[in-house]
């Protein structure tokens, strides 16, 4: 794996991902294509992991750590842009958008992307 | 299906075969359910539009997704909107009256047409029906009797069911519904992608958790026997988790193409 995905695999919410989705014993060239899907995307965005994930949180008068309804909603259109920029269609393009959707929802973002019923 | 084992069998289905259509003729048999369920003043609380997602126009379809709602809308082939009518009061009068005339209420309990005028009527549920808080109360409870009939109704007919919140304004736009109808709950219907068991029966807590003899503090004691004989007929299951439930949802999500 590269100096990149190595750097970006040990950031605490893909470490939180891979750890709540049970991905640390799939073979490691799915591992490795996960990350470098992330790292695509975080790349296209300027952002890290992290802070896609703090993008679509937002802290209440409380204090509590709530959904941004607005910054999810941004994040469902970026998810989108990025997976037609990469030229996916059909299934792939679900698959892919889905994927990292998975990233965000084990970070604690409820949010829900297309099915592949084809 | 045997009562018990209807019961028993029911779970909250999140994965529906998206392209296998569920037959009106099952919708009817669980619009019956909910129609003949308990109701108190034989009024009529319980509304609900049938919604099959395959003749909804696209953007209709496009517009009752929210981000919390697509995979559900995607998946199950049939939703039912369930809504409570607020204007059951209405009748009551004239219902209560009818069920005197049939003879399920009578006067060996005390009940006439000038008991239902005079007293029952213009001194309990006129002024109880006028607190908004009351009346909304009253309609959620009967019609959660009526949701859970035609949900089990559901699972009778081999169906899978799962209850889901909804965008209530988003709804009322697209379904048109009167004013004086109160949001209760979307019901997905389909038949289950996964296996209807759905991964064992939920999590709960004994019945002497819940259920009390004679006061509170004093809990029902469960006779292991009958326990027993619920297991033997199917209404107490295999507890969540069973075997390879998680492969199972891993294949699931692989198959639509979802998040793991």
């Amino acid at each position: 794996m590269s100096e990149e995905l190595d750097g970006l695999a040990a950031s605490p919410t893909v470490r939180r991902w891979f750890e709540s989705a049970g991905y640390d014993s799939d073979p490691p060239e799915e591992q490795e294509a996960r990350l470098a899907l992330l790292a695509a995307f975080c790349q296209r965005e300027g952002k890290s992991p992290d802070e896609l994930v703090a993008g679509c949180l937002r802290t209440t008068k409380l204090g509590d750590t709530a959904i941004s309804a607005k910054g999810r909603t941004a994040m469902q259109a970026a998810i989108e842009d990025f997976v037609a920029s990469t030229g996916r269609a059909g299934r792939d393009a679900v698959v892919a958008g889905n994927a990292l959707r998975g990233f965000l929802i084990h970070n604690g973002v409820f949010i829900q992307g297309p099915v592949w019923t084809g | 299906m045997e009562f018990k084992q209807v019961i028993g069998s029911r779970r909250s289905i999140r994965y529906f075969e998206p392209n296998r259509p569920v037959e009106d003729e099952k919708i009817q048999v669980m619009l019956e359910a909910a129609n003949r369920s308990s109701r108190s003043i034989n009024a009529d609380y319980i509304k609900a539009v049938v919604v099959l997602r395959d003749e909804l126009e696209p953007g209709v379809l496009e517009q009752l997704k929210t981000p919390t709602t697509q995979v559900s809308t995607d998946l199950a082939p049939v939703y039912i909107f369930f809504y409570g009518d607020m204007s059951y009061g209405d009748r009551a009068q004239e219902s209560l009256k009818e069920l005197v005339d049939v003879g399920a209420i009578n006067a060996s309990h005390g009940w006439s047409h000038a008991y239902v005028d005079e007293v029952v009527y213009a001194q309990v549920l006129r002024p109880l029906l006028s607190d908004p808080t009351v009346a909304g109360w009253m309609c959620t409870v009967e019609c959660g009797l009526a949701i859970n009939q035609a949900m089990l109704a559901g699972v009778d007919e081999g169906l899978g069911v799962c209850l889901h919140a909804f965008n209530i304004p988003l709804a009322k736009e697209v379904l048109k519904v009167p004013d004086h109808w109160i949001p209760m709950w979307m019901l997905l219907v389909g038949y289950p992608a996964e296996s209807p068991d759905a991964g064992g029966q939920r999590p709960r807590r004994p019945l002497s958790d819940h259920f009390f003899r004679g006061q509170y503090g004093n809990p029902w004691q469960e006779i292991p026997e009958v326990t027993e004989r619920l297991r033997r007929e199917g209404m107490i299951q295999a507890p969540a988790p069973l075997p390879n439930r998680r492969e199972e949802i891993r294949e699931l999500a692989r198959r639509f193409g979802l998040p793991e």
